[in-house]
């Protein structure tokens, strides 16, 4: 029940809504499901199993690393694991925990929608993603994984030195999973434009809904050039096109543009979301609203918009010209702007309000401290010459977990405590999540700090052993003591969550007082989300108790509650006024078939058999026809 | 109060489609600026022996493709103010133009393949790659548009009418971007 009411008109109405979206159950169910808050689950089990093994994957290279000339494992093994831990954590891990899980579970209960603007695409859009997961996976079973690191770069890359299949995995996998983020990056902007709840204009949207909105934006543009270069990479390997080719007027360094035009909007794809997390978490427990809404709002945008522009600091040591090192230097240190509008958001709203360091926002302390920190060694590397220097060394590697690690996932980790509650219905350990917080937080900076120096001592990244007597033994061993102090509160993070989701007190609706409109409807929400459509008069709506306190009248009076069929509303994309009502499609076998086809017929181009591909092609055209053969309204 | 007003803005299909066309718009400037970087990085453009492509052929079949655009809008626009109005009739005919075009293509494709191989140099892997990439846009435009057909002739719904609005927003980018392949490839002809 989504809205506490004892009116007897109010329950006969719930029991039909009830009625109108329950799914299926058990397995089927969750293979046939568009329920958005069921797909962002499996997302995040899917994730968290990618974590897993990515992390498993770094545990082992630090072992390796420990001691100078280990021989944990070899070096064609370390190079698998290198290249398959970067390559998880990116587009398994973070991208489909951030956008997959939390954009999917929260993004629609925030605006107060009943799903996403294409709920069956959503669906299609975690089937690919767990194949293109699969399908990479795959390679490391079978000892093929791909080994030229996920930047991937030619002439490494190319078929001559890197003949197996491992490339081709990589490569096709990536295509798949990019397809998948683009349909759910669609989903989000249209949802987000369409789905608003009445009133619900673009200045009261939660800060969360603008970074998805900006993350989303990114996707869409940055992901072609992408694909791009990994079918050019597909079409130099298996057909001898000469993309890459220097003897055939091709050029590696095309590679590396195409590579780096996507790969730094990415950075800002994997932080976004995570500065959404920490603008939703601060007022919770500050109990004020975000310090510079409006600013904050624009800031989100603007980094994925400059994201853009900076991609050749990445390639400063290729012998680029002079200008265009300098025109990219200060392109990258403009960033610096929106991100410090942020950070002085943040803390101005922790230092004028009153804080309660609970777990999440202990989380998010902490993301602050690693932002900050990974911010300065960023502006270090934004200097050319400076970067010159210690290009492909450690302190690069340091750098970029400050960023990527500290910064883009301790909000991620903040967030699973935070919406815990909302998600099972019952509260975390409070003094368990609190001690998690600190391990994890020592554990990465016993991590990555010492790699830094490491780096500046002059060693390189993605070696798989060094000698001794180079002075790197004690920063390497610290490094690997921290990553399975790491570790080991990942794990106490994890049993923390198990355990409460069965042992658990009882959270209620709210139990933060938390302010956005996810908190306004039961924990876990009922599949329809709200047994009435909300009515929004601020960003902070769950704080406005006479908007919520209408919404129980107008549930009895039965204004907007929709119970003829699978609805919702639709709003005008920029006011929020109330445009129309919407039949929504509901639960489909096909997002999964089409899943399946589509990595079989991905597998099938992997092994050269293009004609069974083009069948494949032609089924999958099959099965969007029955997809669509009928029409919502007639369901 | 149970009040199930008609959306006056456009549908979420149609939305959908503009992201849609966003995301290949950037997929297309990837391509063509790969074009550009290469024959930046390769003065003998296209190298010796292979003759650049003849200019009326391309650019008259570009210039049809977009007059498709007219029938399509036309359709469109019956859609959008729900009124009776030619609908099946502009899409049949957009539909022939768009499969002969097509066929033509292909035709002129096979031919240059006879020509010039795409794994002989950089500018024959781009050529042919981005003319591919282009034809399978107006293939798959090809297959809306039969499904479209089967599914209007029985009349509009709401669903139909988002159906008729998108895919004739993904011709419009289609045609255009037709254009700019076609201007593209023709560089070296000029």
């Amino acid at each position: 029940m989504a809205v506490e009411s004892s009116a007897p008109a109010a329950v006969e109405r719930i029991h039909r809504l009830d009625r109108i979206w329950a799914e299926r159950p058990g397995l089927t169910g969750w293979i046939t499901t568009t329920d958005h808050k069921r797909i962002g689950l499996l997302y995040l089990a899917t994730s968290l199993a990618f974590f897993a093994a990515g992390g498993a994957e770094a545990l082992v290279m630090r072992t390796q690393l420990a001691e100078p000339k280990e021989h944990v494992i070899g070096p064609a093994t370390y190079d698998q694991l290198m290249t398959m831990h970067g390559v998880t954590m990116i587009f398994f891990f973070v991208i489909p925990l951030s956008i997959g899980a939390f954009g999917n579970y929260l993004v629609p209960l925030m605006i107060g929608a009943r799903d996403m603007a294409f709920p069956r695409m959503n669906a299609f859009s975690y089937w690919l993603f767990l194949g293109s997961g699969v399908l990479v996976y795959t390679s490391l079973l079978l000892g093929m994984a791909p080994d030229a690191g996920w930047f991937d770069y030619v002439p490494l890359a190319s078929r001559r030195f890197s003949p197996g299949l491992g490339i081709d995995f990589y490569a096709l996998g990536l295509i798949l999973n990019g397809i998948s983020s683009t349909a759910a990056a669609a989903n989000f902007l249209v949802t987000i434009a369409k789905l608003r709840a009445p009133g619900m204009s673009l200045n009261r949207m939660p800060l969360f809904c603008y970074a998805i909105l900006a993350t989303a934006f990114s996707l869409i543009f940055a992901l072609p050039a992408l694909t791009a270069d990994l079918v050019f990479l597909e079409l130099d390997r298996k057909l001898d096109f000469r993309f890459f080719d220097v003897a055939h007027g091709g050029d590696p360094l095309l590679w590396q543009h195409l590579f780096w035009i996507f790969g730094h909007p990415e950075v800002y794809i994997i932080v976004l979301p995570a500065f959404g997390i920490a603008t939703s978490i601060i007022p919770t427990f500050t109990r004020r609203m975000m310090a510079a809404f409006p600013l904050v709002a624009v800031a989100e945008l603007l980094v994925a918009f400059i994201g853009f522009g900076v991609w050749v600091h990445h390639m400063f040591a290729t012998g680029l010209p002079q200008m265009t090192m300098v025109f990219f230097a200060a392109a990258s240190l403009i960033i610096v702007i929106p991100s410090g509008i942020q950070i002085f958001a943040w803390c101005m709203t922790l230092v004028t309000g009153q804080p309660e360091f609970k777990t999440p926002l202990l989380f998010i302390v902490g993301f602050i401290v690693f932002f900050v920190f990974g911010g300065l060694s960023g502006i270090t590397l934004a200097a050319v010459p400076f970067d010159q220097q210690v290009t492909d060394t450690y302190y690069v590697v340091a750098h970029f977990h400050y960023v990527i690690w500290g910064a883009a996932v301790f909000p991620l980790l903040g967030g699973l405590y935070y919406w815990f509650p909302k998600v099972t219905g019952r509260m975390y350990h409070e003094r368990i999540g609190q001690l998690t917080f600190w391990l994890v937080f020592a554990g990465t900076n016993l991590t990555f700090f010492p790699m830094h120096i490491s780096g500046m001592d002059g060693m390189p990244r993605r070696v798989w052993t060094y000698p001794s007597g180079l002075g790197w033994g004690l920063t390497n061993l610290l490094s690997t003591i921290g990553a399975f102090l790491l570790a080991g509160g990942l794990v106490a993070l994890l049993v923390n969550l198990v355990v409460s989701a069965y042992r658990g007190a009882p959270a209620g609706p709210n139990p933060y007082g938390g302010a956005t409109l996810e908190w306004a409807t039961t924990s876990p929400p009922p599949p329809y989300n709200f047994a009435v459509i909300p009515q929004v008069t601020s960003a902070y709506a769950s704080w406005d108790e006479d908007d919520r306190a209408s919404d129980r009248r107008r549930l009895e009076h039965g204004d907007l509650v929709l119970e003829e069929g699978h609805r919702t509303t639709a709003s005008t994309p920029v006011d929020g006024h109330l445009d129309g009502v919407l039949h929504m499609p509901s639960e489909s076998p096909w997002p999964f078939v089409l899943g399946v086809v589509a990595t079989l017929g991905t597998a099938f181009v992997l092994t050269d058999h293009y004609l069974i591909a083009a069948l494949t092609a032609a089924l999958a055209a099959g099965v969007l026809t029955l997809w669509h053969a009928k029409e919502p309204a007639e369901a | 109060m149970t009040t199930t007003p008609i959306p006056r803005a456009r549908p979420n299909g149609w939305y959908g489609m503009l992201v849609l066309v966003a995301t290949e718009s950037a997929l297309f400037g990837a391509l063509l600026a790969t074009y550009a970087y290469l024959h930046f990085h390769d003065p003998r453009w296209p190298p010796p022996g292979i003759e650049p492509p003849s200019i009326t052929a391309p650019l008259v079949l570009s210039l049809v493709l977009v007059a498709t655009i007219a029938p399509m809008a036309l359709a469109a626009r019956t859609a959008r103010r729900r009124r009776a109005g030619p609908l099946v009739a502009p899409i049949a005919l957009a539909l022939i133009v768009q499969v002969a075009y097509l066929a033509f293509q292909a035709h002129l494709y096979a031919d240059d393949l006879d020509r010039f191989s795409a794994g002989g140099s950089a500018y024959g892997s781009i050529y042919f790659t981005l003319l591919a990439v282009h034809h399978a846009h107006v293939g798959v435009g090809v297959l809306l548009d039969c499904w479209l057909l089967a599914r209007v002739r029985g009349g509009l719904t709401e669903y139909r009418r988002g159906a008729v609005m998108a895919i004739a927003l993904y011709w419009y980018f289609v045609g255009l971007v037709g254009l700019a392949v076609t201007a593209t490839i023709l560089i070296p002809s000029w």
